[in-house]
């Protein structure tokens, strides 16, 4: 018997055994381990099929051209010491860069770069590439302590355990992918909270599950009754464009709360994406909506221009000014544009996914979107949801952000409760001034007449601590020119303490022209009248 | 700081201007009296409050300004008032006697040069 002959019997494996020990690679209850006992498990596997001492798996730098051991049987060292090896050099280096089998059989003669597989004492290798679609994913290798010397069926088999490797090293790749760009979607994206005196609704479609995308949409409420609403778009897809995205946000939210007018806050957006670099170019819709004064102020960064629907209207665009995009000149400064929004009216911010189509003009997506939305009634949510399914295809190149907003007309009468939190009165604030100034209330009327009965607000949220006292109300009327406020409580009136609380009647007193507090063991009542002057000349 | 308001500090001098932008209630008064104790120092001789860029301010707000005014001359430091005639704020500061027991001015210069006055 030959020397070879010995070696080969050796290693030998029924060829039908090792073949299906290869399929329970791809066993379903292996897909969902997590990669890395998926991967240990392949190794074991793959040792006992070849009779081999040792196997490791390398895999791929996404970035850099070299070779990482990411799991290993017998060389465990290899993944603690997070060996890497230069695309191209040394035994697995050549077995990537070549895409074809190598096989050692006396590793004192060859090329080894990697110590640990001399130290180990191995004697024999073979090695194969992880090829999917003819990419190269890594490098699977098998070694004996023994000299040994790999038959080509034995190298054949190594490649098929290697191709259902790949396969399933490739699946959980983007499986992992998938799970992340979702989970960090749903991170970026603002839960939307509920902002007093407006209906919101907002809907993000990524292009696809994989992939994460640059759009992004915001909405929060700035001091003054107002709301600002963003909706941008970062050229681009993949982690990236997802990390520019959320830093744009968080800084546009910054900006906007420190005070800045919509201008300057996008013109510190711009100058802070050149100091962060890499940059890509980043169109931005930004508007700050003054709900009392109906108003919007609305910063165009070469971005589509958003959707007004007036109660009963046909819908029209907002004739906007336009801007350079972000990121394209330094230093650019902004304009912004002021235009009515009426109470009871719509917007609409949205990305460009939704207008645009291959193949058409965006002018006609545009009309598309103009008709679609016009058409439909009752509601922002309704409006996203009918956008959606009419205007985004299942299949699309682009994400797709939009967020629309309405600004419901003030009650005729107000009738409502509230928590008794100190942090209630700003949105029974501006409610109550939208109110009045509907009733023909001049300006200095509304703010007197709010702030007589922010006082009496004030105090049933001081007050109320006994049980079942966690919340009251406030109901407004408006007959015959005269305003009439009841703010009831199910606390117990505290006299006035010092002269803090007696300024706040003394302040009612002053600003309405009745005034009157019952207070019984069940709670207290407030009702405060004034005749708006504005009626009296009518009378 | 709550988003109804936010204060700017700015220093002229030996005097801090404090300004108040947005709303005033008793959702944020105290945080807000802090922040204006936070720019006081004991080498302040006067302190400064601007009102021109607030535009609600109700019993709370007062509160506040005349506990202020009360703290600033147990120390033997002034506090002098910018309100605007034509700022929504300006009636409440009249009606409540604000204006009375404190120094009032209708613009930041004036108020300066009346701090400097006082030197």
């Amino acid at each position: 018997m030959s020397t070879k002959e010995i070696l080969t019997t050796s290693g030998a494996v029924p060829r039908d055994e090792a073949l299906a020990s290869l399929q329970q690679l791809t066993d379903a209850a292996l897909a969902w381990l997590p990669q890395d006992e998926l991967l240990s498990e392949l190794l074991v596997r793959v040792t006992e099929i070849l009779r081999a001492d040792t196997a490791a798996i390398l895999l791929l730098d996404d970035e850099q051209p070299l070779l990482r051991a990411r799991a290993a049987k017998g060389i465990e060292e290899e993944v603690e010491q997070g060996v890497t090896i230069p695309l191209g050099k040394g035994f697995a280096g050549r077995i990537a860069a070549e895409r074809r089998a190598i096989v050692i059989d006396d590793v004192d003669h060859a090329d080894i770069l990697n110590p640990i597989l001399r130290d180990k004492g191995i004697r024999s290798l073979v090695g194969v590439p992880l090829l999917i679609e003819g990419r190269v994913l890594g490098v699977l290798h098998v070694g004996s302590l023994r000299p040994r010397r790999f038959s080509a069926e034995e190298t054949d088999l190594l490649q098929l355990a290697a191709d259902r490797a790949a396969l399933t090293i490739d699946n959980a790749a983007l499986y992992e992918q998938r799970r992340v760009a979702e989970s960090l979607q749903r991170q970026l994206l603002p839960n939307m909270q509920r902002i007093p005196g407006v209906e919101l609704a907002a809907r993000y479609l990524p292009a696809s599950r994989d992939t994460l995308g640059g759009d992004w949409f915001d909405a929060f409420a700035l001091p003054g009754g107002r709301v600002a609403l963003a909706v941008g778009d970062v050229v681009g897809h993949g982690v990236g464009a997802a990390a520019s995205m959320a830093q744009l946000r968080a800084a546009l939210r910054a900006y906007a709360t420190d005070g800045h007018r919509p201008s300057e806050v996008v013109a510190r957006l711009n100058r802070l994406m050149w100091q962060l670099g890499p940059r890509s170019m980043t169109t931005l819709s930004y508007a700050v909506l003054d709900l009392e004064a109906e108003r919007v102020e609305h910063v165009c960064a070469g971005h589509p221009p958003p959707l007004l629907l007036e109660p009963g209207g046909e819908g029209r665009y907002l004739d906007v000014k336009p801007n350079v995009p972000l990121a394209t000149v330094p230093g650019s400064w902004y304009e912004s544009t002021v235009h009515h929004v009426p109470t009871g009216a719509t917007l609409v911010l949205y990305t460009d996914g939704l207008v645009e189509r291959r193949g058409e003009v965006i002018d006609e997506g545009l009309e598309r979107l103009r008709v679609t939305a016009a058409a439909v009634d009752g509601g922002v949510d309704p409006l996203c949801a009918c956008l959606a399914s009419k205007l985004v295809a299942r299949t699309r190149a682009d994400d797709v952000a939009m967020i629309a907003l309405r600004v419901p007309p003030p009650p005729k009468e107000i009738d409502g409760s509230w928590p008794a939190e100190h942090a209630t009165l700003a949105e029974i604030r501006h409610l109550l001034r939208r109110w009045l100034r509907g009733r023909g209330a001049s300006e200095e009327e509304a703010y007197d007449i709010t702030v007589a009965c922010q006082e009496a607000c004030a105090n049933a949220v001081e007050h109320a601590y006994g049980p079942g006292a966690h919340s009251f109300s406030l109901q407004g009327r408006f007959e015959d020119g005269r305003v009439s406020l009841t703010v009831r409580d199910g606390g117990r009136w505290r006299a006035p303490r010092g002269q803090h609380r007696g300024r706040g009647l003394m302040l009612m007193r002053r600003l309405m022209d009745d005034v009157d507090v019952e207070h019984g063991d069940d709670g207290t009542v407030v009702v405060l009248e004034r005749t708006l002057a504005g009626a009296e000349a009518r009378a | 700081m709550s988003s109804l308001a936010r204060i700017v500090v700015e220093q002229h001098g030996a005097f801090p201007v404090v300004a108040i932008e947005g709303e005033v209630d008793a959702s944020n008064a105290t945080e807000i009296s802090r922040s204006i104790d936070a720019a006081l120092s004991n080498h302040s001789i006067a302190l400064v409050v601007d009102l021109t860029e607030t535009g609600y301010l109700d019993s709370a707000g007062i509160n506040l300004l005349f506990a202020l005014g009360a703290r600033l001359r147990d120390r033997q430091q002034r506090l002098l008032l910018v309100v605007d005639p034509a700022s929504p704020v300006a009636r409440i500061v009249a009606i409540s006697g604000l204006a009375v027991a404190e120094r009032t001015e209708e613009t930041r210069a004036a108020a300066l040069e009346q701090a400097h006055a006082g030197l």
